[in-house]
C-alpha cells in the first residue's frame, strides 16, 4: 500500500474483512471482499448491499447569496429546487469542461450543501471561491469531516427502518433524490433524522447504482457503528458489504457516468446525461447563464458519448489502447468505459435483468459488458460497432440505456 | 491478494513465467493457471480455450482468461496438439479461482518433445522469481 494514501474511518474493518484494496482518487478503498464482485453486485439487484463512500467530499456554501453563486456555477437550474430536494448536475469551466459532477442539496434558500468526487472537495471550493466575486456567502470544505454509507437494493428501507427513529415519518413521502435530516444540528437544527442512539444523520434517497437506496452523512466518529449495524439488521435479507468493483459495474449498467472518466476535460455537450444542462423543452437554448454555457455551442469536432452493451460478456479495457471501430470498418474513437453487468443477459434481441418480472424459465443471466464510447461521429441506438484492443475484439451495440427494470425511481411504498 | 506464504504452490508440477502451471502423466500434459495467477485475477468469469486439434508452440497464447477486473492472455507451457478442454469452465468459470490445479485445470496437451518440460521451473525457482 502506498502510504501516503489517504484512509475512511472504515479503512480496519476492510482489511479485517478479507477486502481487496486499491488506490482510489487518493484514497485506500475496497475493490471487493471475499464474496467476490458478482455477489455483490447481484446482491444489490437482489437484496441490498452497502458501500463505503466516505472518500468523497461535500461542500457547505450558505449566506445570502448562495443560490446566486450556485445557480451560476452549476449546471442545473435550481430556481424551481425545493427545500429537502437535491439534483444531479456538473460544474465546468469557462470552455465548458466538466471539473466535477456534484449533487446539490437544498437545506434552505441560502444553505445549500454540494456532494463532489473524492479528491474534488479542495478543487470546487477554490473553483467556488474564485467565482464568487462579491457575493455574500461562506463556503466551507467539509473533506474528512464527513462520512458516508450508501445502502442501496429493494431491501434498503426495511433494514434502516430497525436503525432509525421513527421509520415510518422518515419514510413517508420520501421521492427519489428527497432528503431528510442532517449531520451538523449545531448548524442546522435538530435533525428529522437520527439513528436509534441519537446521532444525527442526513439520509438521501439516491444512490449510484440505479437501484432503490439511501445514501447516509453523518460525522466520521459515527459511521463504523452504523456500517456494523446495518450488517447486523440486514442479515437476515442477506445484506452484502459491497467494493467499488460492483458500485462500477452496478453503475456501468445504470448508464451512471464517473467523473473524470466519462464526463471530464472536454466540452459538456453530447452525452447520454444531457438531463445534467439547463435546456429549456425544445431544447433549442438554456434557461439560465451559468459558467462554461457559452463555450457549450456545437462545433464540428465535437466528440459524441454513447452508452454501449457488447455481445456478451467479455470485456475489452477502457482507455486509447481499445479503438471503437465502425460498420465500413474506420476507428472513430475510444472506450471511456467497460464494466460488465452479471445481472443481466441477451434474450430475443433485448436485455432482461434478472429482477425482471416474467423471465423465461430456464433463461441463465450471463452477464453483459457495457459501459460508455466516445466516438468522433453522431450514431443512432441499434448500430454496430467492434471494440479491439490488441488482438481481442467484441461486437457491441449502441444503446439508450442498458439494465432494465432499475428500482432506483419506483414508489418508496413498494419497498417498506 | 494473498501473502506469498499463503500460495498454494505444488510440488509435482512446472510454472511458467506467466504463471500457468503444467503437469506430465504418461504421456499427456495438463495445464492451468496457478495460485498466484488466479489470486491476482481476482474472480474469473469466463475462460477462452483453443479447439480440440489445434497446435501450438511453447510460450505461444492459446487463449485468455476473463476477470471481473481483467482480461490476461495465457500462454501454452509445451509445444504440442489439444486433446482436451475443459468444458465444465463454460458454466462454472470460477473453479479457475477455486481449485486451479483439479477442476479448474483448463487444457490437455499431446507434447511434441516432453523434453521441454525441463526449460519450466520447479516450485523453488518460481517462488524465486515472484520474490523477484
Amino acid at each position: 500500500m502506498n502510504t501516503c494514501l489517504k484512509t475512511t474511518p472504515l479503512n480496519d474493518w476492510h482489511k479485517s474483512s478479507g477486502a481487496n484494496m486499491a488506490d482510489f482518487g487518493g484514497f485506500d478503498m475496497p475493490l471487493w471482499y471475499d464474496t467476490g464482485v458478482k455477489n455483490e453486485h447481484l446482491g444489490v439487484l437482489k437484496s441490498a448491499g452497502i458501500f463505503d463512500t466516505s472518500h468523497m467530499a461535500c461542500i457547505n456554501v450558505n449566506g445570502n447569496d448562495a443560490f446566486e453563486l450556485i445557480n451560476y456555477c452549476f449546471t442545473r437550474d435550481i430556481t424551481t429546487l425545493k427545500q429537502g430536494r437535491c439534483v444531479y448536475g456538473a460544474f465546468l469551466s469557462s470552455d465548458g469542461y466538466c471539473i466535477d459532477d456534484a449533487i446539490v442539496y437544498k437545506f434552505s434558500d441560502n444553505f445549500f450543501m454540494i456532494c463532489v468526487n473524492a479528491g474534488m472537495g479542495d478543487a470546487i471550493t477554490q473553483h467556488l471561491d474564485a467565482n464568487k466575486k462579491n457575493l455574500k456567502v461562506v463556503i466551507e470544505d467539509l473533506s474528512e469531516k464527513i462520512a458516508k454509507v450508501d445502502i442501496q437494493g429493494i431491501n434498503s428501507a426495511r433494514i434502516l427502518s430497525k436503525l432509525i427513529q421513527t421509520p415510518d415519518t422518515v419514510f413517508t413521502k420520501m421521492p427519489y433524490f428527497s432528503f431528510k435530516g442532517n449531520f451538523n444540528e449545531s448548524v442546522l437544527g435538530e435533525s428529522d433524522v437520527k439513528l436509534l442512539d441519537g446521532t444525527p444523520v442526513l439520509l438521501s434517497r439516491s444512490g449510484y447504482t440505479g437501484e432503490f437506496g439511501f445514501e447516509i452523512f453523518l460525522a466520521p466518529d459515527a459511521i463504523v457503528k452504523l456500517w456494523k449495524n446495518i450488517l447486523s439488521a440486514g442479515q437476515p435479507f442477506g445484506i452484502t458489504a459491497c467494493g467499488l468493483g460492483s458500485r462500477d459495474s452496478l453503475r456501468a449498467g445504470a448508464c451512471l457516468p464517473l467523473s473524470h472518466q466519462d464526463i471530464g476535460h472536454w466540452k459538456f455537450i453530447n452525452h447520454p446525461w444531457d438531463f445534467a444542462l439547463p435546456y429549456n423543452k425544445e431544447k433549442t437554448s438554456f434557461t439560465k447563464d451559468f459558467l462554461g454555457a457559452d463555450a457549450l455551442v456545437p462545433a464540428e469536432s465535437d466528440s459524441f458519448t454513447y452508452p454501449f452493451a457488447g455481445d456478451s460478456l467479455r470485456k475489452v479495457s477502457a482507455g486509447d489502447n481499445t479503438h471503437v471501430i465502425d460498420e465500413t470498418g474506420a476507428i472513430i474513437g475510444k472506450v471511456l468505459t467497460c464494466a460488465t453487468d452479471m445481472g443481466i443477459t441477451w434474450h430475443d434481441g433485448k436485455i432482461v435483468c434478472i429482477c425482471s418480472d416474467n423471465l423465461p424459465q430456464g433463461i441463465k443471466i450471463k452477464g453483459i459488458s457495457c459501459g460508455f464510447v466516445m466516438v468522433s461521429k453522431k450514431m443512432t441506438p441499434g448500430m454496430t460497432l467492434t471494440l479491439k484492443e490488441g488482438k481481442r475484439t467484441i461486437t457491441a451495440t449502441i444503446m439508450t440505456d442498458i439494465r432494465p427494470d432499475r428500482t432506483a425511481r419506483k414508489k418508496l411504498d413498494n419497498f417498506i | 491478494m494473498k501473502e506469498m506464504s499463503d500460495l498454494n504452490l505444488p510440488a509435482d508440477v512446472k510454472y511458467t513465467k506467466d504463471h500457468e502451471w503444467a503437469k506430465l502423466s504418461g504421456d499427456i500434459v495438463t495445464i492451468g493457471i496457478n495460485d498466484y495467477a488466479q489470486d491476482q485475477l481476482g474472480e474469473v468469469v469466463f475462460v477462452e480455450l483453443p479447439e480440440i486439434g489445434d497446435t501450438f508452440s511453447q510460450g505461444d497464447e492459446f487463449g485468455s482468461v476473463e476477470s471481473v477486473k481483467a482480461v490476461s492472455e495465457i500462454y501454452i507451457p509445451i509445444s504440442g496438439e489439444i486433446v482436451e478442454i475443459n468444458e465444465g469452465l463454460e458454466d462454472a468459470p470460477e473453479l479457475v479461482n477455486t481449485d486451479c490445479y483439479n477442476d479448474g485445470w483448463l487444457i490437455k496437451v499431446k507434447p511434441e518433445n516432453t523434453s521441454e518440460m525441463d526449460n519450466l521451473m520447479d516450485k523453488p525457482a518460481y517462488l524465486d522469481m515472484l520474490k523477484g
